[in-house]
């Protein structure tokens, strides 16, 4: 690949994580690349328009009298509908201060919620893994030992939370989009549940840190768990 | 399930998806049509066509997808009943541009207005890959056209967002 190339892949899609060996011998391409990520936050930020009150239509009565069942369908899951969920959760249940243009957040856990809502992108419904080697570039083996058994994963970038980088992580659930973050200097004293009308997720002491999965509210987590935490072993 | 009750759950339905969806329905038309009446008009006829066709829609997961096709249809149908040109972003007041904003910020009143500028071709995909979250395989299927030309498509309107952005600070 040669660097017309490459920059008209990484114009096409940013997210690309292909051209690593091109990437790894040419400065002038890393640097295109960043660029093109950092104009893509700001096309990200510009298409966010101010949405208006929904105002339904009249809607005109159907005829149901022959309708005896209707069709089977699975609950949504989509990044909309978790963001919202998200954002409900935090608005109705937890609360948060805002201080200036950044967040404070009373706690770990409504950091993470936060986290979901900032990145709808990352819970879209696929089948699309994540390459070997994006998931070995986010989880290094400096963090930690992690396999394949958690799941398919659809989604791996480094995030910030309570001020340090660390693993996120999205593998398909039975439900939709399940997260996982690996906070391996996460101390935390006990296991911490995280309820919401639309959410359920749990934050998992493990050794010197912490991992907090979260899924859609009837996702059944427990499979899931056993699956992360046995996939899973801190480097530090 | 008597009649009523099967009224009562079909509206459910749509209320909930509408629910999720109305955020994505709206900028969706806003950016299809750059007209921020003419997006709630294209948003109350796609809401129409939905709940009439709800029962076409047989899995949930497929919601987004099916209203965004909606909506894409529907803004069609807008101006070729209209027969309206596209709203000239040069000529946009600035108080235009700042209530199709969500929050007042120079830098990005200036990214939006250079996304005003795209044509209709290079702005499409862009929205669907950037706030819808769409593959570039999604947004042909959605345009109808092959990926590489969606490819094509998204590269040069980055490159030409870029340079309008350059410009700017220039």
């Amino acid at each position: 690949m040669n660097c017309e190339k490459y920059r008209e892949a990484i114009a096409a899609e940013p997210s690309w994580e292909g051209g690593e060996t091109h990437l790894s011998e040419c400065a002038a391409c890393r640097s295109h690349r960043d660029d093109m990520r950092a104009l893509d936050r700001r096309i990200a930020q510009a298409l966010l328009l101010r949405v208006p009150d929904l105002e339904m239509p009249d809607l005109p009565g159907l005829d149901t009298s022959n309708v005896v069942t209707l069709p089977a369908r699975r609950r949504i899951a989509t990044p909309a509908w978790f963001a919202i969920a998200a954002t409900v959760v935090i608005a109705s249940f937890i609360g948060i201060r805002m201080v200036g243009n950044n967040v404070a957040y009373p706690s770990l856990a409504d950091e993470i919620v936060a986290h979901l809502d900032h990145e709808p992108r990352a819970l879209r419904v696929t089948d699309e893994p994540v390459s070997d080697r994006q998931l070995a570039r986010i989880v290094p083996a400096s963090i930690a030992e992690m396999n394949h058994e958690a799941g398919l994963i659809t989604y791996a970038r480094t995030c910030p939370i309570n001020g340090k980088k660390v693993p996120h992580l999205v593998i398909q659930g039975k439900f939709g989009p399940v997260t996982i973050l690996l906070m391996p200097d996460e101390m935390i004293d006990g296991a911490v549940q995280i309820d919401g009308q639309s959410i359920n997720g749990v934050i998992l002491p493990v050794g010197s840190g912490s991992i907090a999965i979260i899924g859609e509210a009837d996702e059944n987590l427990d499979s899931i768990q056993n699956n992360v935490m046995n996939s899973v072993a801190w480097s530090t | 399930m008597n009649s009523s009750n099967v009224a009562a759950a079909r509206q459910r339905r749509f209320d909930e998806l509408v629910g999720v969806f109305h955020q994505d329905m709206y900028r969706y038309a806003a950016w299809l049509c750059r007209d921020r009446t003419i997006a709630e008009d294209v948003v109350q006829e796609s809401l129409l066509r939905a709940w009439k066709s709800l029962d076409s829609l047989r899995e949930d997961a497929a919601a987004k997808h099916w209203l965004l096709t909606i909506v894409r249809r529907e803004n069609a149908r807008y101006f070729e009943r209209r027969r309206l040109e596209t709203v000239d972003v040069d000529n946009l007041t600035p108080s235009q541009e700042a209530s199709l904003a969500s929050q007042p910020n120079e830098e990005l009143d200036d990214m939006r207005a250079a996304i005003y500028r795209l044509e209709d071709d290079y702005r499409e995909p862009l929205v669907l890959q950037v706030l819808m979250g769409y593959s570039t395989n999604e947004i042909a299927e959605l345009m109808g056209m092959k990926q590489g030309a969606v490819l094509t498509r998204l590269h040069r309107a980055r490159h030409k967002l870029k340079d309008e952005m350059e410009d700017e600070v220039a």
